[in-house]
């Protein structure tokens, strides 16, 4: 057990001491998990309230898919992307294989579903008099839609927070199509898995720290906001 | 003054089931109509389709504006509908009462105008503006929901039972300011409520429903089966007191008899037992207890509730001065009616 506390000791150092490596992959999964989470949440929410507020034929069936895209393995849907985004798929031209901008995509397509089916129940979970009283006081569609967030917004929030665990913490699309490339492409969770394997657990051990560092940040804050709305 | 809703052939279905079916509907500007009937009997889904929240699954409700330009903006900005348990936003007072003004892209003076109307419905401004949602009782809530419809200064207001889930002085005041808003900027109001004698004492017009349609204008008794068919052919429905109701004519024992107020006379009741008598040519009559004396204000006449077991007869007295000072609650009196004018519902 001693190389783990040594482990723990070294990592509080190369944290303190700004260590640029680790700190290149901080960056990293900020990066990308901002991208994908904007991208998820401009997506998914509109989508999650449509799904929610709406009858409409098919209802249940597009609930069904989005229920199960929520179980959906991250090494298929880096397998996916890879497969569109690789040289020979219908966007090889882009170059997008190996970046930053890769692993975002892949990251947003694990974490639609979520929101979108998080924010459907929350959506769903209204009372029925809130869009009869909207209405009646003179909203219209796209003010019915803003009020309705901001009044599920605790079921929002949890939505996305969900949303951003999933993320922050995915290795298998990170590791196919980043490609776990130095300074570049290496998030956490693929340097963790890289310098656990080289028997490096200094750095995997201050990765884990800051990864429990933010998801305790970011929760904190929420919660907080919670509490004054 | 002038139809501010007009309707033909209207119909409401909720999947196959037909909740609304109405041939013909007006509505007067200015007015204060009472919409009256059972749970069921399709009130609220009027109302909702007035509001223009919901849309009628058949026909459609004509909306006149004052001045005279039809258009589904006027409606959307001149009708609002309180629910009988409105929704709070999950806001302040203040955010709740000037919702309606925002969304309109309304800014000045927005606190000032919901302190007014604040006060319309007895909430001091200062305890209230800043309160949330959670800090309100039931009837404080209902009053900020009316709150929110009348700072909109409304040319209609439409109110589903706004007193039924609140106390005896939130009650008050909301009675008070909606008839207020009428008096003051002639906003035409139509309200349901099971509370028939205020609306018989507020109410210009009225509207019976009964199972989705239109029965008439305010207090027609309505009698359920089951009737039961006797030898004679006639049917009769048993009390609740023991007295038998003997009408011809019934389509069948599930029947519901329609008897209008004004068929009704009311007598005082002979001393000794009731005499329940309904041979086919002769008047039906029943005993029962006078409970009250309501001013019909629309026609000015006194509207007498008898109790006859359980069930509420409703009789117009006529207006001669002499009719009106032999009755008062509490007496015996007997109801008689002919039985040719009893309308029957399948």
């Amino acid at each position: 057990m001693n190389y783990l506390i040594e482990g723990f000791v070294k990592a509080l150092h190369l944290l303190l001491t700004g260590h640029p490596e680790t700190f290149s992959a901080i960056e990293t999964t900020l990066q990308v998990t901002s991208y994908s989470m904007a991208a998820s949440l401009v997506l998914g929410i509109p989508g999650g309230f449509l799904l929610g507020y709406h009858e409409f034929r098919g209802k249940r069936a597009v609930r069904t898919l989005v229920d199960t895209c929520l179980a959906l393995p991250t090494v298929l849907i880096g397998l996916l992307v890879y497969a569109f985004i690789s040289r020979r798929g219908p966007l090889g031209t882009w170059g997008l294989l190996f970046t930053p901008v890769a692993i975002a995509c892949g990251q947003t397509i694990l974490a639609l579903p979520i929101v979108v089916a998080l924010v459907a129940t929350a959506i769903e979970g209204l009372d029925r008099q809130l869009r009869i009283s909207l209405l009646s006081l003179g909203a219209r569609g796209h003010q019915v839609l803003m009020t309705s967030i901001w009044e599920a917004r605790h079921g929002v929030v949890a939505a996305a927070l969900t949303a951003y665990g999933r993320v922050l913490t995915e290795v298998g699309i990170s590791m196919m199509v980043g490609g776990n490339i130095k300074w570049h492409t290496r998030t956490m969770t693929t340097a963790i898995a890289l310098e656990t394997g080289k028997g490096e657990f200094a750095m995997g051990v201050a990765l884990g720290l800051v990864l429990l560092a933010i998801a305790f940040v970011v929760n904190v804050s929420l919660a907080f906001l919670k509490r004054r709305t | 003054m002038g139809w501010i809703y007009q309707a033909e052939n209207l119909q409401h279905r909720y999947g196959t089931q037909t909740v609304l079916q109405l041939d013909h509907l007006s509505i007067e500007r200015h007015k204060i109509v009472g919409l009256m009937g059972p749970n069921g009997s399709g009130k609220s889904t009027l109302l909702r389709l007035l509001a223009f929240v919901e849309s009628p699954s058949r026909g459609r409700i004509a909306y006149f504006p004052a001045d005279g330009r039809q258009s589904s903006e006027a409606a959307r900005l001149q009708v609002t509908l309180m629910g009988q348990e409105p929704y709070l936003l999950k806001r302040t007072v203040l955010a709740n009462v000037v919702y309606g003004l925002k969304v309109r892209g309304e800014s000045e003076n927005l606190e000032k105008r919901a302190a007014e109307a604040l006060q319309w419905v007895g909430l001091p401004p200062r305890a209230f503006l800043k309160r949330r949602w959670f800090e309100l009782s039931g009837g404080e809530a209902q009053r900020v929901a009316l709150a929110a419809r009348l700072v909109l200064r409304p040319k209609v207001l439409l109110l589903d039972e706004p007193t039924a889930s609140v106390d005896m002085e939130s009650a008050q005041r909301i009675r008070e300011a909606a008839l207020r808003a009428q008096r003051q900027w002639g906003t035409t109001v139509v309200v349901s409520s099971h509370d028939r004698h205020w609306l018989f004492e507020v109410c210009d017009a009225m509207l019976h429903l009964f199972k989705g349609r239109l029965v008439g204008s305010g207090a027609e008794n309505i009698l359920l089966g089951p009737w039961r068919r006797r030898t004679d052919d006639l049917w009769a429905k048993l009390l609740e007191d023991g007295q038998e109701l003997v009408l011809p004519g019934a389509p069948g024992p599930d029947a519901i008899a329609l008897i209008a107020p004004d068929q009704l006379q009311l007598n005082l009741a002979p001393e000794g037992a009731p005499s329940p008598v309904a041979p086919l040519d002769v008047p039906c009559r029943v005993a029962g207890t006078l409970l009250r004396l309501t001013l019909e204000r629309a026609s000015g006449r006194i509207l007498a509730t008898v109790a006859v077991g359980r069930s509420l007869f409703t009789a117009k007295i006529p207006c001669g001065g002499s009719h009106r000072e032999r009755f008062y609650p509490g007496q015996r009196v007997t109801i008689t009616f002919p039985t040719e004018n009893v309308q029957w519902l399948v």
